[in-house]
């Protein structure tokens, strides 16, 4: 079936997301709106993610856990997983490379993991929004080594982008590149580009999802409140097929 | 030498001129915005191409004086009201980082 997907998100847990955009915010504003598959991509971590889980599994959506990863030369790529385990994990291998910077809250933005119930759980005492001290190429290697589904992030983008940091996107192990608008070759190399919202405010949820063809039975299995890490894992492999195969319809395709 | 002496000397454009006028500390030059917010000093100018909204938040955390854009790069109008509510000297060169950081040396280290 034919639906609304959005594979970037922030919380409340990236410090320049505001503090109200909880994990279970975005599934309820999402399912309002009409997504049906929705992604969570923190800043460089995965903290808020099992609260997301359970949020979008609530509301009757699928959940894709993801991170928001930032290399060395500062380019940012979603690194998407089928579970939270695999993101959990990915983000524990990144909170390692983490460029330390003197993080002070009043200036640079609260960041907060909460639970399904906007419970507040923990405040990070690092800096989320620095860099990693990893390059582009190594990191997308590492996270799809792991099994994400890899697309760096708004390609076209003055700033934190392919475009701006690196000038063209190298080859790699990309599924699908997130872009505003019909990306130029040299920063598609081709791939399916997706739209996304890049949602930090409750009123940016889905203003640039993408439609996708998935199959209702798996989409289903995977928003179940008991959904096995099988039916994540048939869900996760139906989207990255289709995303390799560029049968999806970004906004800016959709809205003319 | 201070921020209201950078323009006439480097022959830069103000962009964003609203700021309280004070010693600069030193100068640092470079495009990543971590390395600046790790290594820039405070009261110190920033020579960059980065045109952007997120170089203010930066050039404001680090408590930087001013930012000097370089290669004639257009500003955004959310990067100028930024720089207006922070207080951020905001200036503009046709010049490349190369030469205004080698000009500006200059001028911060004349005795």
């Amino acid at each position: 079936m034919r639906i609304l997907a959005d594979l970037h998100n922030h919380s409340c847990l990236s410090p320049c997301a505001s503090l109200e955009e909880s994990p279970s915010l975005i599934a309820h504003l999402g399912a309002e709106r009409g997504l049906r598959l929705v992604a969570l991509t923190d800043h460089n971590s995965a903290l808020n993610c099992p609260a997301f889980g359970q949020a979008c599994r609530r509301e009757g959506i699928a959940p894709v856990f993801g991170i928001e990863a930032s290399s060395v030369e500062e380019v940012h790529v979603l690194c998407l997983f089928a579970t939270v385990a695999e993101a959990l994990s990915f983000g524990e291998t990144l909170r390692g490379l983490l460029q330390i910077v003197p993080y002070d809250p009043e200036k640079l933005g609260d960041e907060v993991v909460v639970d399904a119930d906007e419970l507040v759980l923990d405040l990070p005492d690092y800096y989320l929004g620095a860099a990693l001290s990893i390059g582009f190429d190594e990191l997308c290697a590492e996270a799809s080594r792991r099994g994400a589904i890899v697309i760096p992030a708004h390609v076209d983008r003055p700033m934190f982008s392919v475009a701006s940091q690196l000038g063209f996107l190298p080859p790699g192990p990309y599924d699908a590149v997130e872009s505003m608008s019909e990306p130029p070759r040299e920063l598609s190399l081709g791939l399916c580009a997706i739209s996304g919202s890049d949602s930090h405010y409750p009123e940016h949820v889905c203003r640039r999802p993408f439609l996708v063809d998935l199959p209702g039975g798996l989409l289903a299995a995977s928003a179940a409140a008991d959904a096995s890490p099988t039916a994540e894992a048939a869900l996760f492999a139906a989207l990255r097929a289709e995303l390799r195969e560029s049968r999806v319809e970004p906004y800016w395709a959709a809205k003319t | 030498m201070r921020i209201s002496e950078l323009a006439p000397l480097l022959g830069l454009e103000v962009v964003q001129g609203e700021y309280s006028d004070r010693e600069l500390s030193s100068g640092y030059a470079s495009d990543l915005l971590s390395d600046v917010m790790a290594n820039a000093k405070a009261d110190g100018v920033l020579v960059t191409v980065q045109a952007h909204k997120n170089a203010i938040a930066v050039a404001s955390l680090v408590g930087l004086a001013a930012i000097i854009v370089c290669n004639s790069r257009p500003m955004p109008e959310d990067m100028l009201e930024a720089a207006k509510t922070e207080g951020v000297a905001l200036f503009r060169s046709a010049q490349s980082a190369f030469e205004i950081s080698g000009r500006l040396w200059v001028a911060l280290h004349r005795p």
